[in-house]
C-alpha cells in the first residue's frame, strides 16, 4: 500500500497544482448558480431546479474530470516520458495503476465535495434542509464518477487518447440512455441484432442505476437497499475495470 | 560474479504488420562489481533500449538479465539502482525537494532518512539554493543535476546514467565527472551511457561499443586500442564502427570480443 499511496499522492497533487480541476470548478459552480435566478419561479420550483441542475452539473463536469485526470495518469506519463523514472524505481506495474487509481479517486472526490458543499449552502440559503437523499444521490453520482475514471483508465492503458476520449463519453452517454436502449433492443425483431443488443446492454456500464435525481427531487425515497445494490454494481464494474489497466499495463512497452 | 551480466538479449520492436526492427540483437556483457563501464555508440545503435531493458521498462524479445543474481523486474534488485533518463523528465508541478522527497518514498525510505539525503544531494550537485523552485523554472542543466541527485536518493549500488551531461555547460561536465570518479571511490557500480569519447575516456575502466543493435566490442580501454591498432577512443571507435560496416558489406559475420 505505502508505494500505491506514494503514487495516489502524487496524482492528487498533480491535480491541484494544474488549471483543469479549477476550471472544471468554476463552471460547474457558475452553472449551479445560475440556477438559483430562476425567481421567477415559485419557490418550489426553484428548488427543485437548483437540485436538477446540481446533480446534472455535479456528474457532468465529474465525468470530464475522470476521463481526464485518468487519461493523463497514464498517457501523460508516458508522453512527458516520467514514466521512465516511475518503472525504474521498485515499484510493479500493478501498484502503478492503483496507485493512480486511487489518486483519481482523491482528485474526483475533492471535486465532487467542493460542488456539493456549494450545492447544499444553496440549499440551505433557501431556507431548504437537504435531507438524506440528496446525500444518497450524491453518493451514487460519486461511485458512478469512480466507474467512469476506471474505465477510461484501463482503456488508456492500451489505447490512444483520441480513443479513450471517444469510447469514455460513448458509455457516459449510452450508460445513461440504457433504459431506452433497452427498449429499442425489445422493439428490435432481427434476432441477430437483438442477440447483439442484449449482450451489448450488459456489457456497457448502466449509469442509469445511479441516477436517482428525478425521486430525489420529487421527494421520493430511494431504499438504502437499492443505494447498496448499486453501489456493489459500480465497485464490481470498478474491480473488473481497474484489473484488465493491471493486465494490459504489465504488457505495455513504454 | 558480476553485478550485472547481459546473456544473449535482443530486442526486436514490431512496427505494423510485417515491419519489424531489430534494436539490439544477440548482446552479451558483463559489469563488475565497483567499475565504471562505458556504452558508446552512434544515434540509434541501441544503447538506450539497451538501458531501458536494464531496467525493466522494455521487454527483452530473447535473452537475460541478471542484477546482483536477480531478474531486472525484481524489486529488491531495483530498489539497488539510481537511474538517471537521457533529457530526464520530471514532474515540472514539483520543487527540487519534493522531487528528491518522492522518489524516495517510491524507495521506502524513512522520512528523515529521505530530508538527510535531499539536504546532501541537493547540495552535492550545487542546487542548495533551487531547493524550494519549482522544476518548470529550472534550466537545463539544473534538471540534468537535479536527475543526478534524484539517482542517487537511494544511494545506489548500480548507478545507470543516460547521457548525464547533455545541456551541461563545460563546468557542469567536469564537475559531473569528478562526481563520477567520487563515486565509483564509494564503491559503486556506474554504467554510462554517452556520446561525449573525452568523457569515456576519462572515467571509464571497460567500454562497450554499440552500432546498428549489435554490440562491436567490449574491454578495456587500453586493451582495444591495442586491438584495433588505434590511438585514442575518437580513433577506436571510428574504426571499430567501419570494421564492422564493411565486414556487413562483404557478408562476414561480426562478433563481439570480451
Amino acid at each position: 500500500m505505502g508505494k500505491m499511496w506514494v503514487i495516489a499522492t502524487n496524482t492528487f497533487r498533480e491535480a491541484l497544482r494544474k488549471k483543469t480541476l479549477y476550471i472544471l470548478l468554476v463552471v460547474a459552480l457558475v452553472a449551479i448558480g445560475t440556477s438559483r435566478f430562476f425567481s421567477f419561479l415559485a419557490a418550489q420550483d426553484e428548488l427543485k431546479m437548483i437540485k436538477d441542475v446540481s446533480f446534472a452539473t455535479i456528474e457532468f463536469f465529474g465525468a470530464i474530470l475522470a476521463i481526464f485526470t485518468a487519461m493523463g495518469g497514464v498517457s501523460g506519463e508516458i508522453e512527458k516520458k516520467t514514466i521512465y523514472t516511475l518503472l525504474a524505481k521498485p515499484i510493479t506495474r500493478k501498484n502503478f495503476i492503483i496507485g493512480k487509481f486511487l489518486g483519481q479517486s482523491m482528485v474526483i472526490l475533492l471535486n465532487a465535495i467542493l460542488i456539493s458543499l456549494f450545492f447544499i449552502g444553496l440549499l440551505i440559503s433557501k431556507k431548504a434542509v437537504p435531507d438524506m437523499e440528496i446525500y444518497k444521490s450524491l453518493l451514487l453520482i460519486y461511485i458512478e464518477l469512480l466507474m467512469i475514471g476506471a474505465i477510461s483508465l484501463a482503456v488508456a492503458t492500451f489505447a490512444t487518447d483520441a480513443f479513450n476520449i471517444i469510447l469514455s463519453f460513448f458509455l457516459f452517454i449510452t450508460g445513461n440512455l440504457s433504459v431506452y436502449f433497452k427498449q429499442v433492443i425489445e422493439r428490435t425483431e432481427n434476432i441477430i441484432f437483438k442477440g447483439l443488443g442484449y449482450m451489448l446492454y450488459n456489457i456497457i456500464p448502466n449509469y442509469e442505476n445511479f441516477n436517482i435525481r428525478d425521486q430525489v427531487v420529487v421527494g421520493v425515497n430511494v431504499s438504502w437497499q437499492y443505494v447498496g445494490q448499486t453501489i456493489l454494481y459500480g465497485v464490481m464494474y470498478i474491480v473488473i475495470a481497474v484489473l484488465v489497466g493491471i493486465y494490459f499495463f504489465q504488457k505495455r512497452e513504454v | 560474479m558480476p553485478l550485472l551480466k547481459v546473456t544473449g538479449l535482443s530486442k526486436v520492436f514490431q512496427l505494423g504488420r510485417n515491419k519489424t526492427v531489430t534494436a539490439l540483437n544477440n548482446v552479451n556483457f558483463e559489469v563488475e562489481d565497483g567499475e565504471i563501464f562505458g556504452i558508446l555508440g552512434p544515434n540509434g545503435s541501441g544503447k538506450t533500449t539497451c538501458l531501458k531493458l536494464l531496467l525493466g521498462i522494455l521487454f527483452p524479445t530473447e535473452g537475460s538479465i541478471s542484477i546482483m543474481g536477480k531478474n531486472q523486474f525484481d524489486v529488491e534488485a531495483k530498489s539497488r539502482i539510481g537511474f538517471l533518463p537521457e533529457n530526464p523528465y520530471y514532474y515540472e508541478y514539483l520543487c527540487g525537494t519534493e522531487v528528491l522527497n518522492f522518489y524516495g518514498r517510491l524507495f521506502g525510505m524513512p522520512k528523515g532518512l529521505i530530508k538527510e539525503r535531499t539536504e546532501y544531494l541537493l547540495k552535492l550537485v550545487n542546487l542548495q539554493d533551487a531547493g524550494k523552485l519549482a522544476l518548470r523554472h529550472y534550466s537545463k542543466g539544473m534538471l540534468e543535476r537535479i536527475g543526478l541527485a534524484s539517482s542517487l536518493i537511494n544511494d545506489p549500488k548500480i548507478l545507470i546514467l543516460d547521457e548525464p551531461t547533455t545541456g551541461l555547460d563545460p563546468i557542469g561536465c567536469k564537475e559531473t565527472r569528478d562526481l563520477l570518479v567520487r563515486l565509483k571511490e564509494m564503491g559503486k557500480t556506474i554504467l554510462l551511457s554517452s556520446h561525449f569519447l573525452s568523457e569515456v575516456e576519462r572515467v571509464c575502466s571497460r567500454i562497450a561499443i554499440f552500432h546498428r543493435g549489435n554490440l562491436l566490442t567490449t574491454g578495456s580501454l587500453s586493451s582495444l586500442l591495442n586491438q584495433y591498432g588505434a590511438d585514442n577512443l575518437e580513433d577506436l571507435f571510428v574504426k571499430s564502427i567501419e570494421k564492422y560496416d564493411v565486414e556487413l558489406e562483404s557478408g562476414k559475420p561480426v562478433a563481439a570480443t570480451d
